[in-house]
């Protein structure tokens, strides 16, 4: 079966012609050059004058796992004010900031993204996460696991471990979770909020175990790279939210010594301290950084007014800025000597001074960071806000005289604090298929994923050019996944279920042996229990398949 | 006759390490066991595969489908209750509730929403198993459920000398007045205290106790039945703690407005972590109540209780409670989905019922239609969470009889709704 798409301005930056009107051909799911001798075309889409683009790829969205659960069962409200009715082929749910996860799977494909990463798995609660992401239905999923403050690699680095088994660690665990990338959160800091210590800084000694996150970033950032993952350690930097975290974030940066890191959610690190209120952009110096650093790639999370709930393994922060929480309930939690997590619900005002400078400084970072190919577009959903609200954010992006229209009605103490009115920068379209498409897929090793050449997946978004480029990118006039239409005009049309993606990296299977005698002494499940073959992953997960991707290690 | 590792789906601890003896079938706790997992696997008795029935008379599983899509397309305000079910029988009793527009409720959904009650009101700071084990100076545990209803939680969490990095000396008070057997069973080595509080002055208790650690002007001498001095003593033992860890069962909260007291432990808890770490721990899990509530959360958004009336989700706890929801006459048909314990029957309603159970369930009156369906982690691999809500296990499939799940079952049933409108 061949199916041919016409007439489209394919906006594809991998490839030698980035932006051009072409024909795109689909056989068994599957993007091909062109038909075969004599194979004739069994349908064709009339997309003349339509923009064509793969379809998005969030890298970073906390679609599964216990914390966005424990945030839905604490906001049953949420639920009720954004309620989705069932259609032909959706069941019942509700949105909201926290949606379910059937919502999360419609919504996303109706906005044109096929792929969805959760950056935030538990090692422990690993199961779990798969099968939320299981009933996230259309979009392929993969996890990040977290490490960095479980008791095992604590005691390792404590120990002064050699490279090697640091190393195989790292790999048993993206073996046994079925992930395809590693982070860690608040390095050491959850694991030492377990030990009464409230603040952690870069290199700052853990009360029990003596290590500093300098040396867990470093170690990890290492590891990562030798085993030949492809995503770089995904870093959720020390400090989250407090005013003066510029100098953490710039220290992190330096503790990876030059191997590949990625800055998650990079707004809610950029603060300085200046100004009457003690709370100033430092945008402009992390930026310059980054510029500078060719193996930094970062996320915004970007923030933006409204109802939300942030859901973070970041324990030690999310106790401490509970009480900025709107409503006042939230739910922290010290989880199996492996991590933790806190759920606060936040209301982002646009007249408050914090929340507004923190919405500037996000779109500073955007607009200050020059390479699309290392900044992507997330708000970190739902922790700056629900992922519903990126085609806002692409017009903030895209649209400068309306990213100064809002500038002027935010809040005037902040407005005054922030460059963001001298930034005359406008993403291109170009760009903006960069940084949710092409780029993503590369820094996540996809390779058949974020372009529109033959033998990529036909995961294909095509859009009607519309002045309004929030319009334009809210309701895409068609989304294929896998050459399926699943999505038309915001409408969900078919609801198949996505592949997972992992690594699964080449590794000393000795590591087991300690790694037993562990979980006898310190855990409440086997090592048995805890590992997640492929069969039952594909069961929870309810994929069809697994899309493992490669490794290649390299030596130092 | 061999030997399997088993895990336990009887209790929210889930023990994965129990050794069970097979021997035609019929299955034998060897290692691991407690007075509850031994008697429930006992109670299982020899692989069958009795036939499902039409209002008592046997028939095969096509016609007993067939007879339950029957009911269902006559209903118009179905209700699906029991839920003691692993995560793929929940899974699909969603699928089945989204198509017919049914309330859906967990059996025990009553003791259950005491927690959930207080963390949609105010939140809370709690823990795991594991941190409980490694780190917790003192155990504060509250009524006797956590002997009772999970006869391991002592041994496995609470001895000390289990492990990790804290805990030199354990401390362990005991709140509520517990019957002299289960004093017995505390960890020898412990240094316990006793308030020995009445159940239902718990209330009074926690509130004495906050203002006793927050140093509040109190009278603590004006609390009935609980002596004074050990009420003080408890307030500087909580104090203390490096990382207080406080134990209670939902289900042992037994009387009108328990929320109360949950929220009273749970603010106790807040006021602790301003100075040092203290968390709750409350046990549940069993019957798959967490389970339930935990898959209906996260594909619909809202927990249980909830209604799939007129093509949207709603929660609501005082309209969806099923006991509230069949006393009211709102079910016309109800479906009972109960493939673990089966300790739990079917309401009796006068409802038309699909019930389906475990083999060896035998149920007072002819339902509608009955059909045995595979226990998970018995006949059928399955998945459950633990109590502690983080962990989720896979129970193995321990022997063959031959019946089908209960998703199996409701995905067949499903099908047949969808065939024919």
């Amino acid at each position: 079966m061949l199916t041919r798409f016409v007439g489209a301005r394919v906006i594809d930056p991998v490839h030698a012609t980035p932006d051009a009107v072409r024909d795109l051909y689909v056989r068994d799911g599957r993007i091909v050059s062109g038909p075969r001798d004599g194979e004739p075309v069994h349908r064709t889409w009339d997309a003349a004058g339509a923009i064509a683009m793969a379809g998005a790829i969030d890298l970073h969205t906390h679609i599964g796992g216990g914390k966005v659960n424990i945030a839905r069962g604490l906001l049953p409200e949420l639920g009720r004010e954004h309620p989705l009715a069932a259609t032909e082929v959706c069941g019942a749910c509700t949105m909201g900031p926290a949606p379910s996860t059937l919502a999360t799977g419609y919504r996303y494909a109706a906005m044109g993204y096929t792929a969805c990463f959760e950056p935030a798995m538990l090692p422990v609660n690993a199961r779990q996460a798969h099968m939320e992401m299981g009933d996230t239905p259309i979009v392929d999923k993969g996890a990040y696991a977290m490490l960095g403050n479980d008791d095992f690699l604590l005691r390792l680095l404590a120990d002064g471990a050699d490279r090697r088994e640091i190393r195989d660690y790292v790999a048993w665990t993206l073996h046994a979770t079925q992930a395809i990338a590693i982070k860690v959160v608040n390095a050491g800091g959850i694991s030492a909020f377990k030990f009464n210590q409230r603040s952690l800084d870069v290199d700052e000694a853990h009360v029990h175990y003596g290590v500093t996150p300098r040396t867990i970033l470093r170690e990890l950032a290492r590891a990562v790279h030798d085993l030949g993952v492809p995503h770089p350690l995904h870093v959720h930097s020390s400090n989250l939210g407090v005013p003066g975290n510029v100098d953490s974030t710039l220290a992190t940066i330096d503790a990876a010594e030059g191997l590949p890191i990625h800055l998650t959610h990079l707004q809610f690190h950029s603060y300085g301290t200046e100004g009457d209120r003690r709370f100033s952009s430092a945008a402009a110096r992390i930026a310059e950084k980054v510029n500078a650093s060719p193996n930094v790639s970062v996320d915004v999370g970007q923030i933006m007014f409204g109802q939300t709930v942030t859901a973070s393994g970041d324990s030690m922060l999310q106790y401490r800025n509970a009480r900025h929480g709107r409503p006042a309930k939230w739910v922290v939690m010290d989880i199996e000597c492996d991590a933790g997590c806190g759920v606060v619900p936040f209301r982002y005002r646009d007249r408050d001074f914090v929340n507004a400078l923190q919405w500037a400084i996000g779109l500073e970072l955007f607009l200050l960071i020059r390479d699309p190919w290392r900044v992507f577009l997330t708000t970190d959903h739902p922790n700056g806000g629900p992922f519903t609200s990126y085609p806002h954010l692409i017009k903030l992006l895209m649209d400068g005289s309306f990213r100064k229209d809002v500038l002027a009605r935010i809040n005037p103490e902040a407005a005054a604090m922030t460059a963001l009115g001298s930034l005359e920068r406008e993403y291109s379209l170009q760009e903006i298929a960069i940084m949710t498409r092409a780029a993503p897929a590369r820094i996540l090793g996809l390779e058949d994923h974020g372009h529109l050449g033959a033998g990529a997946a036909a995961n294909i978004v095509i859009y009607e050019p519309h002045p309004d480029p929030e319009v334009m990118f809210a309701t895409p006039r068609w989304v294929f996944k896998d050459g399926e239409l699943v999505a038309e005009r915001g409408e969900v049309k078919a609801v198949p279920q996505g592949a997972i993606h992992t690594v699964k990296p080449d590794f000393d299977r000795g590591i087991e042996r300690r790694l037993k005698t562990w979980f006898e002494q310190h855990h409440t499940q086997s090592l048995a229990s805890f590992k997640i073959d492929d069969e039952e992953v594909c069961e929870c997960g309810r994929a069809p398949r697994l899309a493992v991707h490669a490794c290649r290690a390299r030596s130092s | 006759m061999s030997l399997r590792e088993a895990t336990c789906a009887f209790c929210g601890l889930l023990c994965d390490d129990l050794e069970v003896e097979v021997a035609g079938g019929v299955l034998r706790v060897v290692r691991g066991g407690c007075a509850r997992s031994e008697a429930a696997f006992a109670a299982l008795g020899e692989p069958a595969a009795p036939p499902p029935r039409i209002a008592g008379q046997a028939a095969t599983l096509d016609a007993a489908v067939a007879a339950a899509a029957d009911v269902l397309r006559a209903a118009r305000r179905p209700l699906i209750g029991g839920l003691d079910v692993d995560v793929n029988g929940m899974r699909s009793t969603l699928a089945l509730a989204r198509r017919i527009g049914a309330v859906v409720d967990h059996a025990d959904g009553a003791a259950k929403y005491r927690n959930l009650h207080v963390l949609q009101e105010f939140g809370g700071i709690t823990t795991t198993f594991a941190e409980a084990r490694n780190r917790a100076d003192l155990v504060v545990l509250v009524g006797d459920g956590w002997s009772r209803r999970f006869p391991r939680f002592l041994e496995r969490i609470v001895a000390p000398g289990a492990s990790g990095a804290a805990t030199a000396a354990r401390r362990i008070v005991t709140v509520t007045a517990i019957d002299p057997a289960t004093r017995m069973a505390l960890p020898k080595g412990a240094e316990v205290l006793a308030l020995d509080a009445p159940l239902v002055g718990l209330p009074a208790v926690c509130t004495m106790l906050q203002a006793l650690v927050e140093g509040r002007p109190v009278q603590p001498a004006r609390l009935a039945g609980v002596s004074q001095e050990a009420l003080v003593r408890c307030a500087e033992w909580i104090r203390a703690a490096r990382y207080g860890v406080v134990v209670w069962s939902a289900a042992d909260l037994d009387w009108p407005h328990a929320e109360l007291t949950v929220q009273a432990i749970a603010r106790l808890v807040r006021t602790l972590n301003g100075s040092t770490r203290f968390a709750a721990l409350p046990l549940a899990g069993t019957d798959g109540d967490l389970t339930a509530n935990a898959v209906q959360t996260w594909q619909s958004g809202v927990p249980l209780p909830a209604s799939y009336a007129n093509g949207s989700v709603d929660f609501d706890p005082n309209r969806y409670a099923l006991r509230d929801v069949l006393a009211r006459g709102e079910a016309d048909a109800l479906v009972w989905v109960s493939s673990l314990s089966g300790a739990v029957p079917p309401p009796a309603s006068g409802v038309p019922t699909i019930a389906l159970t475990r083999a060896d369930v035998r149920l007072g009156m002819a339902p509608s239609v009955q059909i045995p369906v595979a226990t998970p982690g018995i006949d059928a691999s399955g998945h459950l969470l633990r109590s502690d809500k983080v962990i989720t296990l896979r129970l193995p499939r321990l022997r063959e009889n031959g019946l089908p799940s209960a998703s199996t079952v409701l995905d067949a049933l499903l099908g047949q709704l969808e065939q024919r409108c």
